[in-house]
C-alpha cells in the first residue's frame, strides 16, 4: 500500500534526519571536547610546567691558606658534598688525594653573587689548616669555595618536590634507558601506542590480571601532569586524546624532558620525590650527570613501582630490578655484554639517610622568608634560597644535645620522661645563625623548641640589670653592693623574699663578684636602685621584642623567651654592644639565577660599648670563678669564654648563654611538661653548651678595649685594687680611665717585676699553645 | 705539653714569645691573651708613696696596641668587591664583603668597606653604625680609626648632622 510504504519511507526519513543531527551534535560536542582539551594541553604546558620548591642551600665553605681546616676534615666536607675520589680529569665532583695534596675537579655551581663554572684546583693542607690553593693554570688561588650544600626544599602542603633537569643535562643513557624499558615505541608513536595497547592486553588476558600497561610516556605525563587518579573509561579516553594533542603541537625533546622531571620515584616522609633530578639527589646525592649505568638502572627502574621497589625497604627486590633493567640495557647494545656484568656485580650505593635534614633551620627560613614570599610562590616558583647555616657546627649541635641528654637522662631520677633540649649557635657579628636544633629528635620536623619553647630565663637576665648599672657610670665591676635578705610588698599585697640558690648570705661582694656567683639578693638590691623601667629598657635595647612585665622578680629572671630571643640579646653583648640582626638567610635568587633580594648585615649602636667591654670582662669570670667553672674541663685548655648560666624556679629550665671569640651560642635544657629537672644552668645547659663549642675550632674571646676604658686587677671577694703576685684571687676588670679603686693596703708595694714577668709569659705561652 | 714548656728558660720563652707575637701572620690572628694570668706584664709603676692608699699599687694589665690588617683572603675579596663597585654592582659588592666578613668577622678594615658601600647605596644610617662599629673594632689602631672616623664624618654629614661630623674630624686619631 502506498499509505504504507510512504509512511515507512517518512519514518525512515525521520530516523536519518534525527539520528543524522545526533551525529552532528556529537561530533560538535566531541570537537569542542577536543579543543578544549587542546587549550589545557597547550596553556598548562606552555606557561609554568612545573611546581619547584625553593632549594635552600647551607652556606658554602670558604678556604684560603689558614683556614683551620686540616686535610682530612677537607676530605670529609668532600665527601659530605659527595665527591669521589677518582681522575679528576674525568669529570666533574671528583678528586685526587695525594698525602696531603688535594686536586680536584669542582662542579658547576651558583653562588649568591656568581655562577661558577666547573673548575680544576689543587689544595694543600697539613694537620691543622689550608697552607696553599692553585687554579689550572698554576696561579695562586687567594680564596676558593666548595658548593654550596643543599639542605632541603620548602616543598608545599601537598609535598610535591622536586629539581628539574636542563635538555642539555639529561645523560644519553637515561634517554635511550627510559624509551627501551618504559615506552619502546615513542619515536615512532603520536602520543598512543595502539601496538602497545594490543600487546599489554594480550599479555594481561594470558596472566589473568594486569601485568602490564600499554600507556605511552605521553600519557603517563599527561595522567601525572593533568588527570586524577581515578581509572575510567573518560579519564582513559581523555588522557589519549591530550596525549596526542600534546604530540601535535610539541617535540618529542620536549615531551621526554617533562615525563623526566615529572615522574615520581619515591616518598620521603611527606615529600613526594619527583623528577630524575631530584631522584638523583635523594637516592645519591649526586647530580644526574654523574650517576653511572647501575645508578641510572636503578631509578629507571623504580618508575615502575617506586614503593614496591623501594631501594631503602626492599633492597633485595631493587637490586634484582635494576639488574634486569641493566640485562635489557645490554640486550639493546646500550652498554656493552662486560659492562652489564661488572655494573650488576655493585652495590645497590644509596646515600646514607637522613644526614643533613635540618628540620629546626628549614623553620627559621621558612619565618624569615615569610614576611617577604607568599607560601604559594616558595611552594612553586622555583627559588634558590641561600642561607647562613654551617653543616659542622649544626652536626657539633646535635651531637652535643643529644649525647648530653642521654647522660642526664640516664642520671636523673625521673624514669620515662626524657629531657628535651634546644641549641642555637650564631657568628655574633654578623648575626649569621650557623646552627639551629630544635630537640633531641634532631631530625624529625616537630616542635621547634628553638624558636617557639618561651620559658622563663633565669639569671640570663641579669646582665642587663649590672649593664644598666655600668651605664649609669655610678657603678664599677669594684663597687661594692649589699648581699642580704630583703622583702619586698607587691601592688597584689603579697611579700616577695627571694633568695640565693644556695640559700646563703654574702654580705659586701664586688659587682664582678655579685654576677658571677649569680647572687639574688645583690641583683635585687641593684636593680631596684636602678629602677626596674631602666632594667627592663635595656633589655629592650639589646634586643628583645616584647616588653617584660615590670615586676621585682624580672631582676631574677621571670620574663620568658625562647632561645633565638635570648641569642638576639646576648648577641649585643658579645658583640661590643652593636645590636645585629639574626640572619638565616643570606639571598634569594629566582629560578634563573637572578638575585630577587638579599639580606644585608644591619647592626644598630644599641648599647655604649665602654659599658659593654666592662660587663663582658666580668661575663669572663663567671667560667673562671663563677657558676660555669665546670665548662672548663670540656673545653680546650687556656679558652678563654664569657658567659652566664640560668636556671628558673624550681630547676624547671636550666640555661647556658655564652660565646667564644667565633661563636655564641645559647642552650636550654627542661621537659616539655615543664617539670623540675634538678638541673641547674651548669648541670644542664652548659655541658651541652661547652661540647659544642669544642667542636668548633673556638678561639678565645678577646674584647676590644675601647679608648676610654682600662684594665685593672682587683681581688675577686673584696673588690680592692691589687695585683696577681699579692693576691691569689686577683680577677681583671675594665674601668672608666682613670677611676679611683680602693687599694689593698697589703697590696701597695710593686712585687719584683722579673718574676712576674717570667710567669706571665710562661702562662701566656701556654694560653697560646694550648 | 704544659710541663715541657715549663721546662723551657725564661729568655727563650720570652724569645719565641715575641716571634709568635710578631709573627704577620694574619690568620688566625697571634692570640692577644685576654685573661688576667695571660697579658704580658707593663712597664714598672711610677713610684708611689706607700703610705697613700689610692696609689696605684703595682703594675696595671694593658692591652697590647692593635695593627689591624687583611689576610690574602680578604684582600683579594675587598679587591673584587671594589671592582664590582666600580661596575655599578653594588649588590655584588656587598655578597662579596659578607665573604670577607665570614672568614674575619671583626676586622675593622672589613667594617669599613661595608660602611663605603652604604654610603653608596645612600644607607648613610647604616654607613654611620657599620663606621662606628669599625671604630669600637678599631680602638688602639689609629691608622684604622682614622679611615673609620672618614667613613662616619661622612655618613654623618649625608645625614646633615654637620656639628657631629666636625668633632668626629677633629678626634686626635683623625690627624
Amino acid at each position: 500500500m502506498p499509505g504504507v510504504a510512504r509512511s515507512r519511507v517518512r519514518r525512515w526519513r525521520i530516523f536519518f534526519i534525527v539520528s543524522g543531527l545526533a551525529g552532528i551534535l556529537l561530533a560538535a560536542v566531541a570537537a569542542i571536547w577536543i579543543v578544549h582539551l587542546d587549550r589545557v594541553v597547550t596553556r598548562e604546558f606552555q606557561g609554568r610546567l612545573w611546581s619547584v620548591p625553593a632549594r635552600v642551600f647551607a652556606a658554602p665553605l670558604e678556604l684560603y691558606a689558614g683556614a683551620p681546616i686540616s686535610a682530612n676534615d677537607l676530605e670529609q666536607e668532600l665527601h659530605r658534598l659527595h665527591y669521589r675520589r677518582g681522575d679528576p680529569a674525568s669529570g666533574p665532583g671528583i678528586y685526587r688525594r695525594t698525602g696531603n695534596a688535594f686536586d680536584l675537579e669542582a662542579r658547576r655551581v651558583r653562588f649568591i653573587d656568581e655562577q661558577r663554572d666547573a673548575q680544576r684546583v689543587s689544595i694543600h693542607a697539613d694537620n691543622a689548616s689550608i697552607t696553599s690553593m692553585r687554579a689550572a693554570d698554576g696561579t695562586d688561588l687567594p680564596v676558593f669555595r666548595l658548593d654550596p650544600p643543599v639542605i632541603g626544599s620548602l616543598f608545599p602542603i601537598h609535598g610535591e618536590d622536586r629539581l628539574i633537569v636542563a635538555p642539555a643535562d639529561v645523560p644519553p643513557l637515561l634517554r635511550d634507558g627510559i624509551k627501551l624499558i618504559e615506552d619502546r615505541r615513542f619515536d615512532e608513536h603520536h602520543g598512543v601506542d595502539l601496538y602497545g595497547v594490543l600487546r599489554a592486553t594480550w599479555a594481561n588476558i594470558r596472566a589473568g590480571r594486569v601485568v602490564q600497561g600499554g600507556s605511552t610516556l605521553t600519557q603517563q605525563l599527561v595522567k601525572n601532569y593533568f588527570l586524577s587518579d581515578e581509572q575510567t573509561f573518560g579519564r582513559k579516553a581523555t588522557e589519549a586524546i591530550m596525549a596526542m594533542r600534546l604530540e601535535a603541537h610539541y617535540s618529542k625533546e620536549d615531551i621526554l624532558v617533562a615525563y623526566l622531571n615529572e615522574v615520581y620515584l619515591g616518598q620521603d616522609g611527606a615529600r613526594a620525590i619527583h623528577g630524575f633530578g631530584l631522584g638523583s639527589e635523594y637516592y645519591y646525592a649526586k647530580p644526574l650527570g654523574e650517576l653511572g649505568p647501575a645508578e641510572l638502572a636503578l631509578l629507571i627502574g623504580l618508575v615502575k613501582g617506586p614503593s614496591f621497589y623501594d631501594p631503602r625497604k626492599h633492597p633485595d627486590r631493587a637490586l634484582a630490578r635494576r639488574n634486569l633493567v641493566l640485562k635489557e640495557f645490554g640486550d639493546a647494545h646500550l652498554i656493552d655484554a662486560a659492562a652489564v656484568k661488572r655494573e650488576a656485580a655493585t652495590p645497590l650505593g644509596l646515600r646514607p639517610p637522613g644526614g643533613s635534614y635540618v628540620p629546626a633551620y628549614l623553620d627559621l627560613v621558612r619565618r624569615d622568608l615569610k614576611r617577604d614570599y607568599a607560601e604559594a610562590d616558595l611552594a612553586a616558583a622555583g627559588l634558590s634560597v641561600y642561607t647562613s647555616l654551617d653543616l659542622r657546627a649544626q652536626g657539633a649541635a646535635e651531637r652535643a644535645l643529644t649525647q648530653n641528654l642521654q647522660r642526664l637522662d640516664s642520671k636523673s631520677p625521673v624514669r620515662g620522661e626524657h629531657l628535651e633540649g634546644a641549641v642555637i649557635v650564631v657568628e655574633p657579628n654578623s648575626g649569621d645563625v650557623v646552627a639551629v636544633v630544635g630537640g633531641r629528635e634532631v631530625d624529625t620536623n616537630g616542635f621547634d623548641r628553638a624558636l617557639d619553647a618561651r620559658r622563663p630565663i633565669g639569671s640570663l637576665v641579669k646582665p642587663a640589670v649590672y649593664l644598666t648599672a655600668l651605664e649609669t657610670g655610678r657603678y664599677t665591676a669594684a663597687t661594692l653592693i649589699e648581699d642580704a635578705p630583703i622583702e619586698l610588698k607587691l601592688a597584689d599585697g603579697s611579700v616577695w623574699a627571694p633568695q640565693n640558690f644556695e640559700r646563703q648570705v654574702y654580705g659586701q661582694v664586688p659587682l664582678a663578684r655579685a654576677l658571677a656567683e649569680s647572687m639574688n639578693l645583690a641583683t635585687v638590691r641593684l636593680g631596684l636602685d636602678l629602677g626596674l623601667p631602666k632594667v627592663a629598657a635595656t633589655l629592650e635595647r639589646l634586643g628583645l621584642e616584647s616588653s617584660p612585665t615590670l615586676n621585682p622578680s624580672l631582676l631574677l629572671g621571670t620574663v620568658e623567651m625562647s632561645p633565638l630571643e635570648v641569642v638576639q640579646v646576648y648577641t649585643t653583648l658579645a658583640d661590643g654592644g652593636f645590636r645585629t640582626r639574626l640572619r638565616a638567610v643570606r639571598a634569594v635568587l629566582d629560578e634563573h639565577g637572578q638575585p630577587l633580594k638579599s639580606f644585608k648585615v644591619r647592626v644598630e649602636a644599641a648599647a655604649p660599648p665602654a659599658a659593654v667591654y666592662q660587663l663582658d670582662r666580668m661575663l669572663m669570670l663567671v667560667p673562671t670563678h663563677g657558676t660555669a667553672r665546670g665548662a672548663a674541663a670540656r673545653l680546650p685548655q687556656g679558652l678563654v669564654i664569657a658567659g652566664k648560666t640560668g636556671t628558673s624556679s624550681d630547676t624547671r629550665d636550666s640555661w647556658f648563654a655564652g660565646f667564644t671569640g667565633n661563636y655564641l651560642a645559647v642552650v636550654w635544657v627542661g621537659y616539655d611538661d615543664n617539670r623540675e629537672t634538678g638541673l641547674t644552668g651548669a648541670q644542664g645547659a652548659l655541658p651541652v653548651w661547652a661540647d659544642t663549642m669544642a667542636s668548633l675550632k673556638p678561639v678565645s674571646f678577646e674584647p676590644i678595649l675601647p679608648d676610654l676604658v682600662e684594665d685593672r686587677w682587683i681581688g675577686f671577694d673584696d673588690g680592692l685594687e691589687t695585683t696577681p703576685a699579692c693576691s691569689p684571687d686577683a680577677v681583671v676588670i675594665g674601668v672608666p680611665k682613670d677611676t679611683r679603686l680602693p687599694v689593698n693596703p697589703k697590696c701597695t708595694s710593686a712585687p719584683s717585676p722579673h718574676v712576674t714577668a717570667g710567669d706571665k709569659i710562661k702562662e701566656w705561652f701556654k694560653s697560646i699553645v694550648h | 705539653m704544659v710541663q715541657k714548656h715549663r721546662s723551657l728558660t725564661l729568655p727563650a720563652v720570652l724569645g719565641m714569645a715575641l716571634l709568635l707575637a710578631g709573627c704577620p701572620s694574619p690568620w688566625p690572628r697571634p692570640s692577644v691573651p685576654a685573661n688576667p694570668s695571660a697579658i704580658p706584664p707593663a712597664p714598672p709603676p711610677v713610684a708611689a708613696p706607700a703610705q697613700v692608699p689610692e696609689a696605684p699599687p703595682a703594675p696595671r694589665p694593658q692591652a697590647p696596641p692593635r695593627e689591624n690588617h687583611l689576610s690574602p683572603a680578604t684582600r683579594s675579596l675587598v679587591a673584587q668587591a671594589h671592582k664590582l663597585l666600580a661596575q655599578g654592582d653594588l649588590d655584588g659588592a656587598s655578597s662579596t664583603l659578607d665573604r670577607a666578613l665570614r672568614i674575619e668577622p671583626s676586622n675593622p678594615l672589613l667594617w669599613i668597606e661595608l660602611g663605603r658601600v652604604r654610603l653608596t647605596e645612600s644607607d648613610a644610617h647604616q654607613a654611620e653604625v657599620c663606621a662606628r662599629k669599625a671604630l669600637a673594632l678599631a680602638s688602639g689602631d689609629h691608622a684604622a680609626q682614622a679611615q673609620a672616623g672618614r667613613v662616619l664624618a661622612d655618613a654623618l654629614k649625608a645625614q646633615g648632622r654637620n656639628p657631629e661630623a666636625q668633632e668626629v674630624e677633629s678626634r686626635p686619631y683623625m690627624h
